[in-house]
């Protein structure tokens, strides 16, 4: 439909990539603990290795819950935009074809949080 | 000398030659140049002598009955600054909802005073100006009552100190700012359907009501005041509001579809906006007056029910989000608080566990989703606590671009699940909170791209006090944040227990009670 | 014998708000003025372009020609927020309803000759319309404006006008009737007294410099209409008939001495900022004094026969000097 203005309404996105310093944004959700409230965003490298991107990056991001310590990456179910994805822990974020401004979430079968409220 | 008999002047009449009466068609200057922007939105005008005066107040009247209201306003102020009215408030907690009003609401007051100046200026109609003129001096008159009333918890609590600052800058304060800024830069007849009607007549009393009898229920004179003070200036404004829908989707059919919109869209984005004032209701106010719920039910599917069966002979339907909001009244002051909890590092208010009796009243009103979904988290957040690791986030939230909330919000089908929308536009992806935002970006995504997101903007390098240096091994990300928010540290921020504002009430009402 | 009252004393943190104490160089109790004036407005980060005017962010200080280094420097001198205004105001408004009770309790109208009645109707009703092209304008102020000092007390002003012309409508009702207002209107559009000052007001309509609005509508054609009106006709009318017009026009008057103070504040202190902002004011005004003058000629020779262009002389000289006493 679009935006109706008086004259010429055009500007440019806040958001596009261009603007995070070599950074892409990537956001993750681990789905069934909701004690984080939201998905996080990471602004990082697209060279960043997928494996240090978990093992570093979202254990420090979800170090509170006490699930965390028993997270098994290679068991965990990976989305992004709501389908299923399969990272490959080797690569690098670009390499695994993720966009700036993806988003991801992550499903750790039998980890269903506190109490399994889902929290 | 002739002594004609004069014609006695009917109040209609009267008011017309005292207002709209004044106003001409220019021929110097083409009609469209003087009033260059009412007619980009589509919207149909035919005769704008068919506006009725939502009200009828000469400027006489409005000076001597508004004088009135000042004088003994500033008495009761004075007399609550005098006697440290603020110790008769229920608990020291009470004092944050009002940080969330100095910091969240009342610039909204102020931008509705420049948002009414402006559509009193550029609407055709002159009796349409005139209502709209009175609206913006009236919200002048609440953001300085407001200010008056707070300066006196500025000088003995934390959180008020700073509060235009933070209001453009603050990641949970991008809320209302958004929500505002989204009004005024649209048309004027959309402004006066997002304020005008959705804002202060359909959602209005999910506002006003729980922030001022929350403060009449706590003991604060001071706000509870002020409010009482401004119900008669809201019910002008509801009025206009009012009048202005109706005077719309009379003068042309093909305006329906617009305002129908329109109305959708403010609905929605005023239902998230009024989210920290639910959550305000259950989880803030020492003695609550309702729960959201409650509110939602009167407020909203009761008296906006009526509402809208009334405009129904227009053509108007309720809002598209009705039934979305009404689903999510059961849940959304529970997930906002828990965002606000775990990010109470970076909030100018306190955050804290409600008590054991209080989760029980939450379970309560709350009887088909608190204990469920919500008690086992705060549960364990309190035990935590306990061991004295209590719960704070330091990673920044995903937000919905368009309400710009923490994306916490779960799908109305199921409340296990993060509600997660996404559209791709010119090759850049955008993330929604709900349909509801979605649908709003997708009609107008010129607008929405342009926001300021807080998240992005931390990312973007620039939420930071000028000469900060990200690149410097020892940069403390929050802490140059809490800077450039002007944030006093470890007195703004962080959990009501064992806070600044938690002793200092303490020791002062011992000093006001005690020998 | 000194009654010496203890209250329950505590030790408050602050005096006033951040942004308060950086404006009075440390923390210091504030007036109610300043919190509720300083630094309302948003000045960044701001989220969308205005859809009716993308060429500006909501609030954008480009929106005129005039710069100012701090904005707020524009302070009120009479301190007007919404409660000593509206205080303010209502003490006038009192008085001005006790004159015109007493113009009608001693049925002042009716005494009026009918010429004198007849002069004051033509001349006073149609300025309605121009008071009402001032709200129009001061509104512009209000909407387009940069910072709260001005835009607050242009609102103010602009709702005055709204006063005003409702005084004079008043008026109109007193010395006339629902008619007279009508031959009034009438008159606006279409005699030829009135054409030159109605075409002067439309022209304010499309001005997009609100700094140069404020000039043309509030500093010069008041500063040239005002004592014009209210000073030399009403002296002539109420020689001739006594003082009703004078007592249900005290509002006006002694609004217009009120305001002028603020007025002349804010002309003084943009010119004085930088000789930028002088050369444009003066500029201005040069250009919209003139057209006032040949605007109002046409009134005044009306109301005054022979002795209007000696007073209009005399009323440009006062408007110069005012100006000399802003530095211009």
């Amino acid at each position: 439909m679009g935006v109706i203005a008086a004259t010429t309404y055009d500007f440019p996105s806040a958001d596009s990539l261009d603007k995070f310093h070599g950074n892409l944004v990537a956001y993750v959700g681990w789905e069934d603990h909701l004690l984080f409230c939201a998905p996080f965003a990471f602004a990082l490298p697209p060279n960043t290795s997928f494996k240090s991107f978990c093992e570093d990056m979202l254990i420090k991001a979800f170090k509170y819950h006490p699930d965390t310590q028993k997270i098994d990456w290679k068991s965990v179910e990976w989305f992004k935009s709501g389908k299923p994805w399969s990272p490959d822990v080797n690569k690098t974020l670009a390499e695994n074809g993720l966009k700036h401004k993806d988003a991801l979430r992550f499903r750790t079968p039998g980890l269903k949080g506190i109490k399994e409220s889902c929290n | 000398m002739d002594m004609k008999v004069k014609k006695k002047l009917g109040l209609k009449e009267r008011y017309s030659i005292m207002t709209r009466d004044l106003g001409w068609d220019t021929t110097f200057q083409p009609m469209d140049k003087v009033f260059p922007y009412d007619k980009f939105e589509g919207i149909k005008i035919h005769d704008w002598d068919k506006w009725e005066d939502p009200f009828r107040l000469t400027m006489e009247s409005y000076w001597k009955y508004q004088a009135e209201k000042e004088r003994k306003l500033y008495a009761i102020i004075d007399a609550f600054n005098q006697n440290n009215g603020h110790l008769n408030v229920t608990d020291a907690r009470y004092i944050n909802t009002i940080k969330l009003f100095l910091n969240g609401v009342s610039p909204l007051e102020y931008m509705a005073h420049r948002g009414f100046a402006h559509v009193g200026r550029q609407l055709t109609g002159v009796g349409a100006r005139v209502a709209c003129q009175m609206q913006s001096i009236d919200e002048i008159r609440h953001i300085q009552t407001q200010i008056h009333s707070m300066s006196n918890y500025n000088k003995f609590y934390n959180g008020f100190h700073d509060f235009t600052h933070m209001h453009s800058r603050l990641w949970y304060l991008s809320v209302p700012r958004s929500f505002f800024d989204d009004a005024i830069t649209a048309g004027p007849f959309e402004y006066m359907v997002a304020i005008g009607f959705a804002f202060e007549y359909v959602l209005t009393n999910l506002l006003f009501v729980p922030f001022i009898s929350g403060a009449a229920y706590n003991g604060d004179m001071g706000a509870a005041t002020f409010g009482f003070s401004a119900q008669s200036d809201e019910a002008r404004h509801m009025t206009l509001g009012l009048e202005c829908i109706k005077f719309m989707l009379e003068q042309d059919p093909d305006n329906l579809p617009i305002v129908q919109g329109w109305i959708d869209k403010w609905t929605w984005r005023g239902t998230r906006v009024l989210m920290l004032v639910g959550t305000m209701m259950d989880y803030m106010l020492p003695k609550r007056v309702m729960s959201w719920k409650e509110a939602w039910e009167i407020y909203f599917e009761e008296n906006g029910g009526a509402l809208f069966k009334d405009l129904a002979r227009y053509g108007i339907k309720v809002p598209k989000c009705a039934e979305t909001a009404t689903i999510e009244k059961e849940h959304i002051t529970h997930q906002t608080w828990a965002a606000l909890y775990q990010y109470g590092a970076a909030t100018n208010f306190h955050t804290w566990i409600p008590s054991p009796e209080e989760m029980d009243w939450l379970s309560e009103k709350y009887p088909n989703t608190f204990d469920k979904y919500y008690r086992p988290r705060l549960e364990y957040w309190a035990e935590e606590t306990k061991k004295g690791n209590r719960f704070y986030t330091e990673t920044l939230p995903q937000l919905c671009q368009v309400c710009q909330v923490p994306m916490f919000f779960t799908e109305p089908s199921d409340p296990t699940k993060i509600c997660c929308r996404e559209s791709d536009y010119k090759e850049e992806k955008f993330h929604f909170c709900s349909d509801h935002c979605k649908e709003i970006f997708d009609n107008e995504p010129e607008k929405y791209i342009q926001a300021w997101l807080p998240t992005h903007q931390v990312f973007q390098g620039n939420c930071f006090p000028e000469g900060a240096d990200p690149s410097a091994p020892d940069f403390d990300p929050l802490a140059e944040l809490l800077k450039y928010y002007h944030f006093n540290v470890g007195r703004d921020n962080m959990d009501f227990e064992g806070s600044e504002d938690q002793k200092n009430f303490a020791a002062w009402r011992d000093i006001s009670v005690k020998n | 014998m000194q009654i010496d009252l203890r209250m329950v004393s505590i030790k408050p943190l602050r005096n006033t708000f951040d942004h308060i104490a950086k404006r009075l160089g440390s923390d210091k109790p504030a007036s109610r003025y300043m919190e509720g004036t300083m630094d309302l407005q948003a000045v960044t980060n701001f989220h969308y372009r205005p859809l009716w005017d993308p060429k500006h962010t909501i609030f954008d200080a480009g929106r005129t020609a005039i710069g100012m280094k701090d904005w707020y420097a524009l302070k009120d001198p009479r301190q007007f927020y919404y409660g000593t205004y509206t205080m303010a105001r209502a003490k006038m408004q009192e008085a001005s309803e006790e004159n015109f009770n007493f113009v009608e309790e001693r049925g002042l109208a009716e005494r009026l000759p009918n010429a004198v009645r007849d002069l004051a109707l033509q001349v006073y009703v149609p300025l309605r319309h121009v008071e009402w092209g001032a709200n129009m304008n001061n509104m512009s102020i209000c909407a387009y404006g940069y910072g709260t000092a001005i835009t607050q007390a242009c609102n103010y002003h602009g709702m005055d006008r709204l006063g005003n012309a409702q005084y004079l409508t008043r008026l109109g009702l007193v010395l006339g009737d629902v008619e007279t207002i009508q031959v009034a209107k009438k008159d606006w559009l279409e005699g030829a007294m009135w054409q030159e000052l109605r075409h002067f007001v439309e022209d304010t309509f499309v001005v997009s410099d609100w700094f140069e609005l404020f000039v043309a509508t509030n500093f010069v054609l008041d500063g040239l209409m005002y004592p014009l009106v209210y000073q030399h006709i009403d002296r002539v009318i109420d020689e001739r008939g006594g003082p009703a017009v004078s007592l249900m026009t005290r509002f006006q008057t002694a609004w217009f001495d009120e305001t002028t103070r603020w007025v002349d504040s804010c002309i003084k202190v943009a010119a004085a900022e930088s000789p930028a902002n002088k050369e444009k004011v003066s500029s201005w005004i040069n250009a919209y004094r003139n057209r006032a003058l040949k605007s109002l000629a046409p009134i005044a020779k009306h109301a005054l026969g022979a002795n209007s262009t000696a007073i209009m002389e005399s009323i440009e000289l006062a408007l110069n000097a005012r100006a000399a006493k802003c530095g211009i």
